[in-house]
């Protein structure tokens, strides 16, 4: 009974060391999660098994490292293993995020509420938003990982390396193929609009 | 003509394995706008870019790429019963 009680302590403190430790990396985790499965239930529940796997390992983490880093690379090397296959292809474009846009311009056109140029610039920034997250949607995955650890989520280039298991070179010229790649459907968009250059 | 016998010996230098000045801007803008140049190469490079209008233009188009990517791109909401579900589930784990 006494060796119960003092597994069930165990227990105890480690799910409050785990969830302190590792639950404020949910919302980033959550974000790489959908960019690279692209679907929200896909997404969920990649990140549900990358947050047990940690549990499973979570003895071989060391308190007070990256946390972030860590559960980035459990949820990289899980989508590689079991979610790539079922994820969306990445000619597949976001359109709910495009259509939210419009539609939510439609509400606010019926219901009378005066544009203001606040709201515009606002609806300016929305649509950039979406036309970079379509061109980044685009992207073949192992692009797409690169520039959102980089550029989103602000990991090193040494860090990176490690989430994804590659020497710090490849790092480099990943990420240089993978914004000459972004850089050229954006180009192709701005044209599209009536820019030049 | 000097400028067409300049670019003409910088191309058959590339050719042959050495870089232009250029070409080793273009390789470092990523590490520049990362802010993982070392100072070596930052100092080389901020020498460049103020004489040459090209590649000062590259590395204008490049902050504004990253800019792009790191300011306009929306973050996707956690759906709110995620949280809840990750704990339930660990608290169910036997270790």
């Amino acid at each position: 009974m006494s060796d119960q009680t003092g597994k069930q302590m165990s227990k105890e403190e480690k799910d409050a060391r785990f969830e302190a430790e590792l639950l404020p990396v949910l919302d980033p985790l959550y974000n790489f999660a959908y960019r690279l499965t692209l679907d929200e239930d896909d997404a969920n529940d990649l990140v549900q098994e990358t947050y047990l796997k940690a549990y499973r390992f979570f003895d071989y983490f060391e308190q007070g490292t990256n946390a972030k880093a860590w559960l980035f690379r459990i949820l990289k090397n899980s989508f590689i293993n079991e979610f790539r296959k079922k994820s969306k292809q990445p000619a597949k474009v976001d359109y709910s995020e495009v259509e939210g846009y419009y539609n939510s311009e439609d509400v606010e056109g019926e219901s009378g509420v005066a544009t203001t140029t606040d709201m515009r610039t606002e609806s300016v920034q929305d649509l950039i938003g979406d036309e970079v997250a379509s061109a980044l949607n685009a992207l073949p995955v192992d692009f797409r990982t690169v520039i959102i650890l980089c550029d989103l989520e602000g990991f090193t280039y040494e860090e990176m390396a490690k989430i994804l298991d590659i020497p710090i070179g490849t790092v480099r010229s990943r990420l240089h193929r993978a914004r000459n790649s972004l850089k050229e459907k954006l180009e192709k968009y701005a044209r599209s609009m009536g820019y030049n250059d | 003509m000097e400028s067409k016998f300049t670019e003409a010996y910088e191309q058959s230098a590339s050719e042959s394995g050495h870089e232009t000045n250029c070409e080793k801007i273009i390789k470092l803008l990523d590490a520049v706008v990362d802010g993982e140049a070392s100072a070596e190469e930052q100092i080389f490079f901020n020498g460049h870019i103020e004489e040459c209008v090209p590649c000062f233009e590259s590395h204008q188009k490049q902050k504004l790429l990253k800019g792009l990517v790191s300011g306009h791109l929306k973050r996707r909401i956690v759906p709110d019963r995620l949280a809840f579900s990750i704990k339930a589930k660990i608290q169910e784990t036997t270790v």
